[in-house]
């Protein structure tokens, strides 16, 4: 690849690298893990680089090679495999320990994040990232529908860890 | 209001506090190689099929072919090693169009089957390796039995039965020994992915 294309890339992915280390926030849990898999979404990125068509947005196409990598492709991680159901996840905070600031509502709501299993999290991640029912679902592979209906899980088992 | 509403808020704000990575530091990210799943299954696929015509090509020295000359088995040797070669170009084909096939830029759920489809491929070679290894080294035991000079001696008071049980249990045995720790590589390598895809599948359901 010459060196014009390296450097748009490089030029696209420094403004767009929020959404990188977003993900690496989620699928890893110190510091050394999030380096490495930032790093191979890098790779992952340059190696399809020459796929990307200009007619979608960077940022569109680079949500799907980056989630597709944390998911799929990343092999070295640390923390052990999750196949947890949202609606079984344990949490640790008893009703009567936590009290109603937005605070406390956000950490709670974090953490049962992040004890999610993979696709999940993408699920919720796409969503917080203002995604649409039809852009979660083509990043996926699954139809909008049960995108819909996962998401509605979600937000009801949200809804009753804040109002138990 | 909605609860994930409030963390969607709460999300954007994040942004700030980030990690910065400058441009220059993302060029030498650029050379370094990939440990992708996908990397690590075609290496070991690579010496998979490596493996396989090894062992058919540089086993197969000039005191070998004497010895299958002596049991008999010269014809059917020939024929075993041409079918064998022509299997093996077919699974090398087949296994390079489907590694091929892996797109990162696919959606999740076909970028995983197409990964495990892939996996398949090689498995299906590898069980095709055993079990042809595992007929040929049988009939050489029992041919060896039947013919070789060494065994003429003894050969009236052989308990036939007897020995081709042994030779049965024997190559079993060695065959499943090797698919264990075949089957142990490739559960390791795919633990991760396989969970997900079933989680995934899962959502169609």
């Amino acid at each position: 690849m010459t060196e014009k294309t390296e450097h748009n890339f490089v030029q696209l992915l420094e403004q767009n690298q929020n959404i990188v280390h977003k993900i690496c926030r989620l699928y890893t849990n110190d510091q050394d893990a999030h380096n490495d898999l930032f790093q191979e979404i890098t790779i992952q990125l340059w190696k399809a680089y020459p796929k990307f068509r200009g007619d979608a947005k960077f940022s569109t196409w680079m949500y799907r090679v980056a989630l597709n990598t944390a998911i799929t492709l990343y092999r070295k991680s640390k923390r052990k495999v999750k196949t947890q159901e949202f609606e079984n996840v344990a949490f640790k905070i008893k009703a009567e320990e936590y009290d109603d600031t937005t605070e406390k509502q956000l950490s709670v709501m974090y953490s049962a994040i992040k004890e999610l299993n993979d696709i999940d999290k993408a699920l919720v991640f796409l969503y917080l990232e203002d995604k649409n029912y039809s852009e979660i679902s083509d990043t996926l592979g699954i139809t909008e529908v049960n995108a819909r209906v996962k998401m509605n899980r979600v937000k009801k088992k949200l809804k009753s860890i804040l109002n138990p | 209001m909605d609860e994930l509403e409030l963390l969607k808020q709460d999300w954007k704000k994040q942004d700030a506090n980030l990690p910065n990575i400058k441009a220059k530091e993302i060029y030498p990210l650029l050379l370094k190689r990939s440990s992708s799943i996908v990397k690590w299954i075609f290496f070991i696929s690579m010496a998979e099929l490596a493996l396989g015509i090894f062992l058919n090509i540089f086993l197969a020295d000039q005191e070998f072919w004497e010895q299958v000359e002596n049991i008999h088995l010269k014809t059917t040797t020939i024929i075993a090693y041409t079918l064998s070669y022509a299997i093996s170009i077919f699974f090398i084909i087949l296994f390079y169009k489907r590694y091929r096939a892996i797109n990162v830029t696919d959606n999740a759920s076909t970028l995983m089957k197409n990964i495990l489809k892939t996996r398949k491929v090689v498995k299906y070679y590898i069980i095709y390796v055993l079990a042809s290894s595992g007929i040929l080294c049988f009939l050489v035991f029992i041919f060896t039995l039947l013919y070789a000079e060494q065994f003429s001696g003894i050969r009236n008071d052989i308990n036939w039965f007897k020995a081709i049980a042994i030779g049965f249990i024997a190559t079993i045995v060695f065959l499943l020994v090797l698919w264990g720790i075949y089957t142990l590589i490739y559960g390791l390598l795919l633990r991760k992915l396989k969970a997900n895809y079933k989680e995934i599948k899962r959502l169609e359901i």
